[in-house]
């Protein structure tokens, strides 16, 4: 297979899981030297994919070629010895070493000490490591620790990680979500820079514009099958969108004008600290009136888990005050803030909203298990929480293999989702807020979720909904407002702003004070 | 083989307790394998465990002794074990691992010996205020522990295997100093009217121990599981230990059920702690911890962390502990192969998640391999 | 005075030592270790077994069955801490479970065995191993030096043992990619894994290793201590390493520090109360002392204190 024009060819790649097929009958052919990019929605099987190739999961069916070689990838060690390098969404790196040494870790640079007993260089490997990221322009003090450092270096390092190793095939999980503009812009500087250096990179994202700024090709991916290659100068990022989500983009959700009425929540000048004791929210201020869908748009880090979580109790406020209902609430706990109607939707289902141990039932009495309608002196009413179960299995459609007493980690992801949902909605609150809720889920539960919204709105709630998704932000949005860098740098009616201008307020362009600090690591 | 596991180790339906059954039999067939290389008779020695423990007769029994005797013996050294375990199991439930069960047992029998047991006070005040005491000692050093955990984040392992030994070191110079018995060289006996164990309590031309707190303990571990079940306070405790975020999340008090969880597990000791030292022993043994605490956990597990399983595997482990003096004058077998095979069946119940995931593996790989076979047939 | 306080200061403290740098080899790969107990417990034992069985043989007046013994028994801690391997890194138990159930299988199959051994092959009804006393000695030179020549004087070789040991430990830990590897899957094991490490068998050696040091230390005491080998051996000064080693904040340097302040403030209370005519008991309030501080030290510094971070955890490759 002299001189075959690919580097690497996968053929007919299906990997399924349990529930799923994550990749059906995929075929990618990558060329030597080129920016190849996927493309696809949340769960269309890009990251499997390049997980195959980097060998953490072994395909069902289908064969690799790399080099025009038959291989067959079963680690990712083998994976670098194949010239295979991965930077994954999150960062694998020892927090107590030096950049130097996460760099050289599992290939060190060896000498011996008077001849005879070895021992690592780490003179040597400092060195050699000044040298590689001088030849690259990738900025790195070898000496300093990895925990020291912000995520746009740590990121760096990963990169290094893989040219250390000689890789020649470089892959880049979604490597712009943490990144801030300025980081962004040098990253894709960076990788232009490995392309000129006769690297053949594969990027991983759902980000058009970026593809249309570095990539020569771009492979389209949905629902675990191959839609199509396209070369990216040749089509518009309209058609590539289009392809991406396998229907026209458009979808919008019914909704009627907004009626809203009195204030519920006030946040003023709220300043909310990190787990590292950084701001992530600084000095924020706005309100949301019932009968009204105030939509927080920003990128991925930003400050948006720290400010929901500091409204729902969960997070100290250092500064600023939270009004619900005129009440100042800021020191309360967040059962007091419960009773007082407050919902929250959490970002993370598994780790925060729900017991993953607990039942359905039980999970969907949490907040209110200690109410006379489901205990009597503390001694619990078992039908009151299994009707109540019931209820909102039904209500909700919540499917379980067993009904109420289904332990929920057994259950689906979007069920899960639902369940959460359903309680929280039921929970008839003031102030609802939602944090991602459509994460994860299906085309047909997002629009269902949409309509909730909608649903609790004009019941008279206030929502606070929190979003990454800029589809979800403009078409359920009363208000909007966008947060960067912990400020909220817009807020307007969704009437008066298109999507390019809220694009642009969440990369912290035409904002005061741009600021190039990276957000929070993990 | 893979099959013959499934098919006994699989499905939801109590599972828990059937690996807990199967790592009691593997362990008992060691010991059979054991006792058979050491040239001894397996079933006669198992028979002798029964025999000494009081479930089976003995050939012979000494002036006023017989099977009922040794049986009450056997349940006086079962009621410490079954309220220990449970201290363990509720620190358990509530996501906290209670390595100090022997630190509060000490600290429960002490203060018990050293106010009430060395008192002239009436059996009728005495006894229920060695209860109290022990109750409240326990419960003490348990706050201790979780407000270190609540406040200063300390790991509740490393306090309390602290507190353990400063415990233990300080009731030693104590009982040295004060309280030693120059004979023994154990703490002087408790006045039997403070003892939770009627000592040679003489009737039907029989002389026997009774353990007073035995019903006690069969109460505390139904009360117990009716908290953990049924109670709003043992729902907290039970998301709190499943999922400390997510409890929190749903605006449960952290804090308030770590220390609950905590004073709740101490005091469960406190109760092991008195019956074991003022009622089992009479005395305490300066310069030891009582090894009881670390085969609480043990016991736990093997009872599958719940109460009413807690009360099955204590008696398991008394039976093999306290028939072992028997068996060992029976057979000349060395005493300390009771200990063995206990150690086995906990090191096999500590295995339990393990050959849980095992047989859940096991099965799925039967299913995918049979869906094949059938597809091909099709 | 102070020579016996520096004397006895570091024969105590020195075993202890050895056992903490064991449990700092398994904890910094990732793998809680309270199996220490029993680690150098067995370790003792086999040991002891070893000694016994080549003084009969061999007779008195050689010295080889006494290094043959720390051998026996590195050997033996190191085949026993197989089953907390298994336990927690073949079978993914909890930890901590498996260190209490690994030490009361410790305590009683020694003892089992050591009354089994005494009958059947030496026909004596002993739950004792009896060992030579050590020898001692003053090393030439440096113990005429004043007041700190008490560190040379009267020296258990096993001392000169453990300090040899314990170079070559920390030189393995801090300067060999086997060191680098080990300390990165105590940190984020995913990461070692993807640098292409075998993060379970990073874990098998170091907890294989944390016995045959914690095997050294138990080795010591029963020469320093008793001069036999029994269930006394159980005294709890595993879990007393453990402190001294979460006190020293998992590092082998602070460690040997409050080794030694574990060590001289043991000796020097006993001294003391010696010299004061106080009755042998205030002893027993001495040996709070460190576990106290220890105590103190996490309530007060706390913040300072930083566990390998995936300490406990378990490393489920499939699990992302």
């Amino acid at each position: 297979m002299e001189g075959s024009e690919y580097i690497v060819e996968m053929k007919h790649i299906t990997k399924r899981f349990p529930r799923i097929v994550a990749n059906n009958d995929v075929s990618l052919s990558i060329k030597k030297g080129e920016i190849y990019a996927l493309l696809g929605e949340n769960g269309a099987g890009k990251s499997t994919i390049m997980s195959v190739l980097f060998g953490m999961y072994e395909p069902d069916e289908g064969e690799i070629y790399i080099r025009g070689e038959k291989v067959n990838i079963t680690s990712p060690r083998q994976a670098t010895k194949l010239g295979i390098g991965m930077v994954h969404q999150h960062f694998k790196l020892v927090s107590n070493y030096t950049v130097a040494e996460n760099i050289i870790l599992g290939s060190e640079p060896q000498n011996k000490l008077c001849g005879i007993i070895p021992h690592v260089d780490i003179k040597k490997a400092n060195a050699d490591i000044a040298a590689l990221s001088e030849q690259y322009g990738l900025k790195v003090d070898p000496t300093s620790v990895i925990s020291e450092v912000n995520v746009s270096t740590q990121q760096r390092v990963e990169i290094l990680k893989m040219l250390y190793r000689d890789a020649e095939i470089l892959i880049f999980d979604e490597p712009t979500a943490v990144l801030t503009p300025q980081e962004i812009e040098y990253l894709l500087e960076i990788i232009r820079g490995l392309r000129a250096n006769g690297k053949t990179v594969i990027i991983i994202t759902h980000k058009l514009e970026e593809i249309k700024a570095i990539a020569d090709r771009c492979a389209i991916l949905n629902h675990g099958r191959l839609i199509d290659v396209k070369d990216v100068k040749e089509t518009s990022t309209s058609e590539m969108a289009r392809l991406m989500v396998g229907r026209e983009v458009s979808f919008t959700v019914d909704k009627t004008e907004a009626q809203p009425g009195g204030t519920v929540l006030k946040v003023e000048n709220l300043t909310v600290c990190n787990e590292l004791g950084l701001e992530a929210v600084k000095d924020v201020s706005f309100e949301i009136r019932s009968g009204e869908i105030f939509a927080l748009a920003g990128v991925s880090g930003n400050g948006q888990n720290e400010l929901a979580d500091a409204i729902a109790g969960i997070k100290p406020v250092k500064k600023g005050r939270v009004l619900l209902n005129s009440r100042d609430i800021t020191g309360m706990t967040i059962r007091e803030r419960i009773e007082d109607g407050m919902a929250y939707i959490p970002e993370d289902r598994q780790k925060v909203g729900l017991v993953m141990g607990y039942s359905l039932k039980d999970n969907l009495a949490i907040k209110n298990y200690y109410n006379a309608r489901f205990s009597n002196h503390k001694i619990i009413k078992e039908e009151a929480f299994e009707e109540h179960g019931d209820r909102l299995i039904n209500a909700y459609d919540i499917r379980s293999s067993e009904g109420n007493k289904t332990i929920v980690r057994a259950m689906s992801g979007g069920n899960q989702q639902k369940a959460m949902i359903a309680r929280e909605i039921d929970m008839n609150g003031k102030l609802i807020i939602f944090m991602q809720p459509t994460r994860g889920l299906d085309v047909g539960a997002i629009s269902n979720v949409h309509k909730s919204i909608i649903a609790e709105r004009d019941r008279g709630a206030a929502v606070l909904l929190i979003s990454l998704e800029l589809d979800e932000v403009m078409n359920c949005a009363d208000t909007i407002g966008v947060i960067f860098d912990g400020r909220i740098n817009k807020i307007a009616k969704a009437s008066e702003l298109s999507v390019n201008e809220v694009g642009e307020y969440m990369m912290g362009v035409s904002a005061t004070g741009v600021s190039a600090k990276g957000g929070d690591a993990e | 083989m893979k099959k013959y596991m499934v098919k006994l180790l699989g499905g939801e339906k109590h599972q828990m307790l059937r690996i807990s059954l199967f790592a009691i039999v593997v362990s008992l067939i060691f010991g059979v394998v054991v006792l058979l290389i050491i040239g001894n008779n397996p079933f006669a020695s198992y028979l002798n465990l029964l025999q000494g423990s009081g479930l089976a007769p003995k050939r012979s029994y000494a002036g006023r002794k017989n099977m009922f005797t040794d049986f009450m013996n056997l349940l006086d050294a079962l009621t410490p074990m079954i309220f220990a375990s449970l201290a363990v199991t509720v620190a358990l439930k509530g996501g906290l691992f209670n390595i100090g069960v022997s630190g509060m047992m000490l600290a429960a029998g002490f203060a018990a010996t050293v106010t009430v047991g060395y008192s002239s006070l009436f059996a009728g005040a005495a006894k229920p205020l060695v209860l109290i005491i022990g109750i409240i000692s326990g419960a003490l050093v348990g706050a201790l522990i979780g407000w270190l955990k609540y406040r200063f984040n300390i790991n509740e392992v490393v306090s309390s295997i602290m507190l353990n030994y400063i415990l233990m070191y300080v009731f030693t110079f104590f009982i040295n100093s004060y309280y030693v018995d120059p004979v023994s060289r154990q703490s002087t006996n408790i006045n039997d009217a403070a003892r939770l164990t009627i000592v040679d309590f003489k009737a039907f031309g029989l002389k026997f121990d009774i353990p007073l707190a035995f019903p006690l303990a069969i109460i505390v571990a139904i009360l117990i599981r009716f908290i953990m079940d049924k109670t709003t306070i043992g729902f907290e405790i039970k998301a709190v230990g499943l999922s400390r975020t997510a409890a929190n999340y749903a605006g449960i008090s952290i804090g308030r059920n770590i220390m609950l969880t905590m004073i709740l597990s101490g005091a469960l000791a406190g109760l092991a702690g008195v019956t074991y030292f003022c009622g089992y022993v009479g005395s305490i043994q300066p310069g030891v911890v009582p090894s009881m605490g670390f085969n609480a956990i043990a016991v736990a597990l093997l009872g599958c962390s719940e109460p009413i399983g807690c009360i099955y595997a204590s008696f398991l482990i008394t039976i093999i502990s306290n028939g072992s003096i028997y068996m060992s004058s029976q057979q000349g077998v060395e005493i300390e192969i009771a200990d063995l095979i206990t150690a086995f069946i906990l090191i096999f119940s500590a295995c339990s998640e393990y050959i849980r995931m095992y047989v859940s593996k096991a099965a799925m790989e039967l299913n995918t391999a049979g869906e094949k076979k059938g597809g091909a047939q099709a | 005075m102070i020579d016996t306080i520096i004397i006895d200061g570091l024969t105590f403290a020195l075993p202890m030592f050895i056992m903490a740098v064991g449990g700092i080899f398994s904890e910094k790969s990732g793998i809680t270790n309270l199996a220490v107990e029993g680690l150098q417990g067995f370790g003792a034992f086999t040991g002891a077994l070893v000694m016994v069985i080549m003084m009969n043989s061999m007779g008195n007046g050689t010295q080889v069955p006494y290094y043959m013994s720390f051998v026996a028994a590195a050997l033996g801690g190191m085949l026993y801490a197989l089953v907390h391997v298994i336990l927690c890194v073949k079978f993914n138990g909890n930890q901590v479970i498996s260190g209490v159930v690994v030490n009361i299988l410790a305590m009683s199959l020694t003892s089992f065995l050591t009354r089994r051994i005494n009958a059947d092959f030496f026909g004596q009804t002993s739950n004792k191993f009896i060992l030579e006393t050590s020898i001692r000695f003053d090393v030439p030179v440096l113990s005429g030096i004043p007041v700190l020549g008490a560190a040379f004087t009267s020296v258990y070789p096993f001392e000169i043992l453990i300090i040899v040991v314990a170079i070559i430990a920390w030189y393995v830990m801090y300067r060999t990619p086997y060191g680098m590897h080990l300390r990165a899957c105590g940190d984020n094991p995913h990461a070692a894994d993807a640098a292409g490490i075998d993060v379970k068998k990073v874990r098998t050696v170091a907890v294989v290793l944390s016995g045959g040091l914690s095997a050294i230390g138990g080795m010591s005491y029963a020469y320093s201590i008793s001069a036999n080998f029994s269930p006394d051996i159980y005294l709890g000064f595993g879990y007393l390493a453990i402190a001294a080693l979460i006190f020293g904040n998992w590092s082998i340097l602070p460690t040997l520090g409050a080794c030694l302040l574990f060590g001289f403030a043991r000796s020097s209370g006993q001294a003391i109360i010696q010299k004061l005519g106080m009755p042998s008991t205030f002893n027993d309030l001495v040996r709070t002392l460190p576990y106290v501080v220890t105590l103190l030290l996490l309530v007060f510094f706390s913040k300072n204190n930083r566990s390998p971070r995936a300490l406990g955890e378990i490393y489920d490759k499939g699990k992302r």
